[in-house]
């Protein structure tokens, strides 16, 4: 994107008062977006985000400036900035480029191809079949996003990588009401892709009729009941256990501070004996993916827990200098207005060998959570939430009923051990991630996965 | 590359020339320092320049955006805007404000912002050494930062509006981790403004909520009488107060259509909008709109929607002063200016001898998961104490408290009289202590 005369005269600068490494990332992205709120577009928008920033370490200390302006002054400016954060002398200069890594973008029909016919087309296509599921749904909003984000990092040991990663996702949500209640339903399936992803993995119809049915089912459903019960969480975004049950607390991000439940606990069991655990930011096309992070280094499949035995952290280049850890591959930030930390690309339990409907049949009373909605966690304790989009009672094995409102708690460390099925077939679902280093698309992924005992919470009263 | 002034000069005259009725311009401008402090070391410093720039154009009566943060190109994101206003097919009005007044407002000085890089690191440390000190059992800092700077936003269009504000902010965080024995709790606690360097009161609250999470446990699952504390009041009210915006409740997505003038609240219950509480008062909206006062909730009777332009043309009333966007690269939105319960009369202290028994919720999690501002439900992950006969007796962690919003709002006793605000994030809001005749508690 810039010269590399100016690259390396921007690394030098930031070194200047004594950093061991200095970084210059670049961002370029530009991305369209669309709503569509009954069926008529209330608003589209265009946004084109540039800038820089240069990142200074010294051991375990980090300084971050950056810029919305990318001129070679503005950039020279933005290094000393950085650079004043420490306060000694030059000890080492930035390498000329070293290792030169190009990832090309995975979109066979880019966006700049697409006009906002096609964009509004599918949103319509989508609202319309959600509408045609049920006449009690009386509203439908439709958000479409494309995204073509573009990524230069340059390092001072002599790293060069640029990365092209497109993004597409779409959000239906549709609103069911009767009786003065309102009940929703979402899907909003999404990938690293280009405008081929329509077609080749996402039918607008069915992502409508979805959430519609969601909404629909939930409108009719009584009250979740409250209480300690086995769970049954079905594949996709149920793998939002994992996330944040888990794998927060294995970021460098809280176990290079001493901050996670899980420090310390390499080469030990964490998790049941039939748990296995993948953070794998290689897979083409997928929502959580990239060719090289926001470090330059490359995208990798990090093996987390074999059979419920910890393996890897997840850790940027901060932490591996606390930690005393390889990277892997996991530096990632939402723009350029963040300084990189470790993070999540695609999560997953991989495959059991468990029966989906045998662990129903014998779970006795509890709920199935067909559909998850998102979570949070506190990495110092463990303590997790999350919500249940789509949950059905089960009692003496079989489905009684729909149950709305329900939310499940819990600590990480106890819930992993508690997992006594998963089933054989895993898929995965995008979500956007929330930590240090801003909001970042994660994809999240299971199988069909049976927990012994966890904290149900909902309106419904006592068991 | 061209400047701010020349820009939009350029895109003003590309709008009208290529057919616009009007063209509006939104940009903003920060330039701000952010110090993090460890164990007495510098662990994470920023220094942070941005600005980016919204075009809004009408256009055969429809609103098109187009941002950049690279001031060339005026003709590509004209382009940009046009087309995408060709694209919407809502029919509704797209009015824009033209030349006014401003109400003249009273900022208070915030001279922390013009300390030196080395005072203001100076400081972070210092509080994480006062922090340290303040008790035996405070084992290290999970977080200790000082962030200031200076926002600048400017509004202006072709219809001679011109708006511009200049903010001048601050703020400290921390979130002490204490220990005893094997077990770990931290808590967060901020203070935002000119005060920020009289850190004592956060100290004392963030350890305070940091010892309440020890030797707690769960409760039985059932009904609970509940004392919802300010500040986990705020979260929740926060997460619904799109209920109150016009523009949702004429889309269908909110339970409050069709109830102005009805009770939606307990008597107890009177909420405002106010641009100019002294704290964080504001002379403009982000569409440039003069602030007003605005009466939401009076003694639980629903008064008035929060409204923009636009929504306010559609239900034929003035607008509130309402309008927000999500940074400057968002579309004109609603939002609250600081949007708050009012206090009532009695303390904490005699709420809790009101409560007499039941559950104290001190903090309230996944707020951005568990709740559904359209339906109004709740179910979640919540924090707190044991009260019998009007005392705690315990800690209480890993259950969940559920319920409906507006079937809560019925429901409150009474309003404490300890107002607090949230973080002044784009709105702000305010509740009292309140207390609740029923939730459901999911534990054991």
């Amino acid at each position: 994107m810039i010269q590399n005369s100016i690259v390396n005269a921007v690394l030098d600068e930031a070194l200047k008062t004594g950093g061991d490494f200095s970084e210059l990332y670049l961002m370029d992205t530009e991305s369209n977006t669309v709503t569509m709120i009954d069926g008529k577009v209330e608003n589209a928008n265009y946004q084109r985000k540039v800038g820089a920033g240069v990142r200074v370490l010294k051991g375990t200390r980090s300084a971050y400036a950056y810029t919305a302006d990318t001129s070679e002054t503005a950039l020279i400016a933005c290094a000393r900035a950085a650079a004043s954060a420490l306060k000694g002398t030059k000890e080492c200069e930035a390498k000329t480029v070293a290792v030169h890594r190009v990832g090309t973008s995975w979109a066979k029909i880019p966006f700049s191809e697409i006009d906002n016919a096609k964009r509004i087309a599918l949103m319509r296509q989508g609202t319309n079949a959600a509408k045609a599921y049920s006449g009690e749904i009386t509203q439908v909003v439709a958000n479409y996003m494309d995204c073509d984000h573009r990524t230069w990092v340059y390092n001072s040991e002599g790293v060069h990588a640029e990365d092209r990663r497109p993004r597409v996702r779409t959000a239906i949500q549709a609103v069911a009401m009767a009786n003065g209640e309102a009940q929703t339903g979402t899907c909003s399936p999404g990938y690293g892709m280009g405008f081929e992803a329509y077609g080749e993995k996402i039918d607008i119809g069915n992502v409508g009729r979805e959430a519609a049915k969601t909404a629909v089912t939930m409108l009719h459903a009584p009250e979740c009941p409250a209480g300690a019960v086995p769970v049954v969480i079905d594949g996709g975004f149920g793998g939002v256990i994992l996330h944040e049950a888990c794998v927060h607390g294995l970021e460098a991000t809280s176990v290079g501070r001493g901050n996670s439940v899980f420090c310390n606990k390499l080469g030990q069991q964490i998790a049941s004996p039939i748990v296995n655990a993948v953070d794998d930011g290689t897979l083409t096309g997928e929502w959580g993916s990239m060719h090289f992070d926001d470090e330059g280094n490359p995208a990798q499949r990090n093996l987390l827990i074999e059979n419920g035995i910890l393996k890897s952290y997840l850790v940027d280049i901060l932490g591996s200098r606390l930690m005393n850890h390889p990277v892997t591959g996991s530096g990632r930030r939402q723009d350029y207005t963040y300084a990189p930390t470790s993070r999540m690309t695609n999560t997953f339990f991989a495959p059991g060998r468990d029966d989906e409907e045998e662990m129903i049949r014998t779970m006795g009373d509890g709920l199935f959570a067909a559909k998850m909605g998102g979570g949070s966690v506190n990495p110092l304790t463990g303590e997790f939430n999350f919500a249940v989009g789509e949950g059905y009672w089960v009692k003496d094995g079989k489905i009684l009923c729909p149950v709305r409102g329900a939310t499940l708690i819990g600590k990480g460390a106890e819930v992993l051990m508690k997992i006594d099925r998963i089933g054989k077939n895993m898929w995965m679902a995008p979500g956007m991630c929330g930590s240090q280093s801003g909001s970042i698309p994660t994809n999240v992924g299971q199988p069909r996965i049976r927990v012994s005992e966890m904290v149900v919470g909902g309106k419904g009263g006592a068991l | 590359m061209m400047t701010y002034e020349q820009f939009k000069d350029a895109c003003f005259r590309l709008a009208l020339e290529q057919g616009c009725e009007s063209a509006e311009v939104y940009a903003t401008a920060s330039d701000g320092f952010s110090v993090n402090v460890l164990k007495g070391e510098i662990i994470k410093y920023a220094a942070e320049r941005s600005n980016g720039l919204n075009l809004r154009v009408l256009f055969n009566g429809k609103s098109g955006y187009a941002y950049t943060e690279v001031f060339e190109d005026p003709e590509s994101l004209v382009a940009h805007a046009i087309d995408n206003a060709k694209a919407i097919e809502n029919t509704d009005a797209n009015p824009m404000q033209g030349a006014c007044e401003y109400p003249e407002i009273h900022e208070k000085p915030n001279p922390v912002v013009d300390l030196s890089e080395d005072e203001k690191i100076n400081l972070a440390l210092q509080l994480e050494r006062d922090t340290l000190a303040y008790d035996a059992r405070v084992n290290r800092m999970g977080y200790c930062s000082v962030d200031t700077g200076v926002a600048e936003t400017h509004i202006s269009n072709t219809l001679g509006l011109k708006a511009d504000r200049e903010e001048r902010y601050s703020y400290a965080v921390l979130a002490p981790i204490l220990r005893e024995g094997e077990e770990e709790h931290e808590s967060y606690s901020f203070k935002f403004g000119p005060k920020m360097t009289e850190y004592g009161d956060i100290i004392e609250e963030s350890v305070a909520n940091a010892l309440m999470q020890f030797r707690a446990s769960t409760v039985d699952s059932g009904e609970y009488r509940i004392l919802l504390r300010n500040d986990a009041a705020a979260d929740l009210l926060s997460a619904f107060a799109p209920m109150f915006f016009a523009e949702r409740v004429q889309k269908g997505l909110s339970l409050l259509t069709g109830k102005l003038d009805q009770p939606i609240a307990s008597a107890a219950i009177t909420i405002l909008d106010d641009p100019f509480e002294e704290d964080n008062p504001r002379a403009f909206d982000a569409e440039g709109v003069p602030s007003v006062l605005t009466t939401v909730v009076e003694n639980g009777v629903l008064k008035s929607y929060l409204y923009n332009l636009k929504s306010a043309q559609k239900d034929g009333v003035a607008s509130t002063s309402n309008a927000g966007r999500m940074g400057a690269a968002g579309a004109v939105t609603t939002a609250p200016s600081n949007f708050y319960i009012t206090k009532g009369e009695r303390s904490f202290d005699e709420l809790k001898k009101a409560l007499n028994s039941g559950l104290i919720i001190t903090e309230l999690s996944g707020l951005h998961a568990g709740l559904n501002p359209i339906s109004g439900d709740f179910s979640l992950i919540a924090k707190g104490q044991l009260v019998e006969n009007g005392e705690i007796v315990r800690s209480v962690d890993q259950i969940t408290v559920a319920g409906n919003f507006l079937t809560m709002m019925q429901g409150i006793e009474a309003a404490g009289s300890d107002l607090r605000f949230g973080p002044p994030m784009g709105g702000r809001i305010g509740t009292p202590s309140l207390l609740i005749d029923r939730l459901i508690v999911s534990g054991k």
